[in-house]
């Protein structure tokens, strides 16, 4: 039995609610000697069609604002457990999400709501999922421009971004939005001036990023109609290291890097106090190795993503502050061979987890499933399609190791073709190609596959660990939207 | 809210509206099944938002529905562009949202809301229309300070009520508000020493809201916060929270580790028999409840032994061992990999 978290005499409410839910847990382990754990796929299955195809209960009304995310956790949740949506469906899910669409751009939480970065992304995403190009394919009825405008109408001078009209700023807003720029190429370096310093100002001294940042300081109160100054430094994190918010910023900046390269001077993360943290919110034996999202917070199946997520994105903003480590991503071919060079002496270090993937297994198999089908937050909770999604999001994350694929890059650089496109005007755009091969180089390493838990008909599909779409989804809607031919095939 | 429950098409005052019913020619995909009320409320909604009307009657309609769905993002900004269309009293509005505040605390919007309103109020002190009272902005926002800690008092660790306050304190930038903020900590950590939200709080009041008045010595702070998380390790060294905060404290300042060497040691060895009659307030001994090794006392000695180098990474080693094989093992991998690298360090020296 494994023994539970210390309370060293000194009850709280914090270590009660802590002990109480370690108890629940530790019940849901089964004896060592039993049968291996089985990932439920066909009721999982079951529940995530019956929320799709006979819809939601009333309860659900507070997601109401929330229906491409209804959609798009249930569409991918599919993707996950490789299954494919028939093509009635299809286009029923396609005519629903274009009903999201507001006329002056972006998508609202449903037909006639307002836009919202949010919702923009869900349904964005989703459509990459089960559009495809043409007409009624969902993809070219994407209106580019008006999106492009209704991003830059939400920039602040900080750099961050409103969620909407009056709408709050917050790192997952910034997420959103980039995941659909890049997307759908519409990023340009003016849309995400500024932005990098932003997201840098959110990381707080515990490490992990919070929501956002107090940008200014209203001089004196005397004076209340002196303008506010922006802040260089500091700008205070508002709220404290949170897993949603650090995977919502670590992701962004990887989307920002090309951008990030050019600038000077160069804002940088700390990456090395960015893993001890991430490292810290993984649950210890008592707690399943289920991750929670803050410090002295619950473990919750979700954070298996928003924090498990977050170690394949390591590799990636390691090196922002090395010395030497700067110049790499943008010297081209030259760098990437002396890298291919290293690569073989440090082999073991690149490859090794730092983390316990196999302990997230557990907790996903053995407290993350409902009984009924579905998966949660944890015992004794109702699954939801939130949770199914990002349960079985963070178990892939655990069972394929993802990696910036430098061969894949090269293939993708040599096929590129130069097609100047349209949305803001400018007609060189340095970035698309850099864009457009960063993103979808990423793959899974094909040396030290990691154990699956249970065996391989546990086995979910891989997700790009940027977008949490799969490889084919990325792949498809990028290609359409950056003009380039279909890449070839992994092997 | 039974007397709100009649169908707008059967009010008169609305009877000039067009509702809009939300999906035509879709037959929509994932469908919610909503109540009648919300059905109506909403085509109602979606009515006036298409003719642009800006009235007293939308703040009831969006009010309804906010009450069904403080969620409905849609309906708070249109309410909110109304309330300053038709100029209705902004501090009103305040008090108003206090009910639907403190029972949907968990909403973005609930906050969000306050934050645009306590904005304006500020902003527009001279325009009178804004404010039905001559309260000052100090005063509004210590009025709000109170709301929000009665609110934490139901659910302490709330996100958005913490980072609400944060922007609240910083945006007001009153010395009479920061005054009793660390005292506002106080009690929070009394009640629970592992509320991390407080912790991050007391961070962002003592080190990263700049310096104010009566804290420009700032020796005197750093010696009152080390004395201050040294309690708090004391009383619970298994609290990941303090030590994070000290850590943060040391970063921040950049002091070395090894200057808390000797308050951290007997924290990283099980229980020695210490006298119990000697008190060092220096460096205050783990509680008589303590389980100890703590790991992150561990965690922090060897981060001492790397930071020395040398030949002290070999201790450091030792400590991860420790960590990775018995007092941390679901982490065995990191500190394997501490490892690793502590041993590079020292081979590229040598």
């Amino acid at each position: 039995m494994a023994k539970l978290t210390p309370i060293d005499s000194y009850p709280t409410p914090t270590s009660k609610a802590q002990s109480e839910t370690e108890e629940i847990l530790l019940a849901h382990l089964p004896a060592p000697d039993n049968e291996l754990p089985q990932l439920n796929k066909n009721s999982h299955l079951q529940f995530v069609a019956r929320n799709l195809i006979q819809g939601f209960p009333a309860r659900y009304v507070s997601q109401d604002a929330s229906q491409p995310w209804l959609l798009f956790w249930t569409l991918q949740a599919l993707s996950m457990l490789q299954v494919v949506l028939d093509p009635n469906n299809r286009q029923r899910a396609i005519d629903t999400l274009l009903s999201f669409q507001h006329p002056n751009g972006g998508f609202g939480g449903g037909p006639g709501q307002m836009p919202h970065l949010l919702p923009t992304y869900a349904s964005v995403c989703a459509l990459a999922i089960i559009g495809k190009p043409g007409e009624k394919g969902g993809w070219d009825g994407i209106d580019r421009q008006k999106m492009y405008d209704f991003f830059k109408s939400l920039k602040q001078p900080d750099g961050s971004f409103t969620v909407s009209r009056h709408g709050e700023v917050d790192v997952r807003g910034i997420y959103c939005l980039l995941c659909v720029a890049t997307l759908l190429n519409i990023i340009t370096p003016e849309l995400v001036e500024g932005t990098p310093e932003f997201l840098a100002s959110c990381q707080t001294y515990e490490g992990g990023f919070a929501s956002a940042s107090f940008p200014y300081f209203v001089p004196v109160s005397s004076e209340p109609s002196s303008d506010p100054k922006l802040l260089s430094s500091p700008r205070p994190p508002l709220g404290e290291a949170h897993g949603g918010y650090t995977f919502c910023a670590a992701a962004s900046w990887i989307l920002l890097k090309p951008f990030i390269a050019r600038s000077s001077p160069k804002p940088s993360i700390n990456a090395r106090l960015l893993t001890r943290w991430l490292i810290q919110m993984q649950g210890v034996r008592s707690e399943l190795g289920g991750f929670k999202g803050r410090t002295n917070k619950l473990v919750d199946g979700c954070y298996a993503w928003w924090v498990g997520g977050c170690f394949a994105l390591l590799s990636e903003l390691d090196g922002d502050n090395a010395t030497n480590g700067d110049e790499q991503e943008e010297l081209g071919t030259e760098t990437d061979e002396k890298d291919d060079d290293a690569w073989t002496d440090d082999e073991d270090i690149e490859l090794d987890d730092i983390w316990n993937p196999e302990a997230l297994q557990e907790y996903i198999l053995f407290a993350g499933q409902h009984p009924g089908g579905g998966l949660r937050d944890k015992p004794p909770k109702a699954a939801d399609a939130y949770h199914t999604l990002y349960c079985l999001a963070g178990l892939s994350a655990a069972q394929h190791r993802m990696v910036p694929d430098r061969a894949r890059r090269k293939v993708l650089e040599a096929l590129w073709t130069d097609n100047s496109d349209q949305v803001d005007g400018h007609s060189h755009k340095w970035w698309m190609k850099e864009v457009y091969t960063h993103s979808m180089a990423w793959g899974e390493a094909t040396r030290r596959k990691r154990n699956i838990l249970g065996g391989e008909g546990n086995r979910v599909n891989a997700t790009h660990p940027i977008f949490n779409l799969t490889a084919t989804h990325t792949e498809g809607v990028m290609a359409h939207f950056y003009q380039q031919p279909a890449p070839p095939k992994r092997q | 809210m039974s007397s709100v429950s009649v169908p707008y098409a059967e009010q008169p005052q609305w009877a000039d509206v067009v509702p809009l019913p939300q999906y035509e020619g879709v037959e929509p995909l994932a469908p919610i099944f909503y109540t009648n009320e919300y059905k109506d409320a909403t085509d109602y909604l979606r009515g006036i938002v298409k003719t642009g009307e800006k009235s007293q009657r939308v703040l009831d309609l969006t009010k309804h529905i906010i009450q069904l769905n403080p969620a409905h993002y849609t309906a708070w900004q249109y309410r909110y562009e109304t309330l300053l269309a038709i100029k209705s009293p902004l501090d009103v509005e305040l008090e108003l949202m206090d009910e639907i505040a403190i029972k949907h605390m968990k909403t973005y919007q609930v906050w969000h809301h306050r934050r645009l309103l306590m904005t304006h109020l500020l902003r527009n002190t001279d325009e009178a229309s804004t404010s039905s009272s001559s309260r000052s902005p100090s005063q509004l926002a210590s009025t709000e300070l109170t709301f929000i800690a009665r609110t934490l008092a139901e659910d302490a660790k709330n996100y958005h009520t913490w980072s609400y306050r944060q922007w609240l304190l910083a945006f007001f930038n009153d010395d009479s508000l920061w005054d009793r903020e660390l005292d506002f900590v106080d009690s929070m950590l009394n009640h629970d020493i592992r509320n991390n939200s407080a912790w991050h709080h007391r961070f962002f009041v003592v080190f990263q809201s700049g310096v104010r008045e009566g804290e420009k010595d700032r020796d005197r702070i750093l010696r009152r916060e080390f004395t201050y998380v040294k309690q708090n390790i004391s009383l619970a060294p298994n609290n990941a929270s303090s030590w994070n905060y000290l850590r943060g404290i040391l970063d921040y300042n950049k002091i070395p580790y090894s200057r808390l060497t000797s308050f951290v040691q007997p924290y990283t060895v099980p229980h020695a028999d210490v006298p119990s009659d000697l008190v060092d307030l220096e460096d205050p001994p783990p509680s008589r409840g303590a389980q100890l090794p703590s790991p992150g006392a561990i965690e922090f000695l060897a981060d001492v032994y790397e930071e020395e180098g040398g030949n002290s990474i070999l201790k450091a080693t030792e400590l991860w061992k420790s960590l990775a094989s018995e007092h941390d093992t679901i982490r065995r991998r990191y500190w394997n990999s501490r490892m690793k690298e502590g041993l590079r360090a020292i081979q590229v020296k040598s």
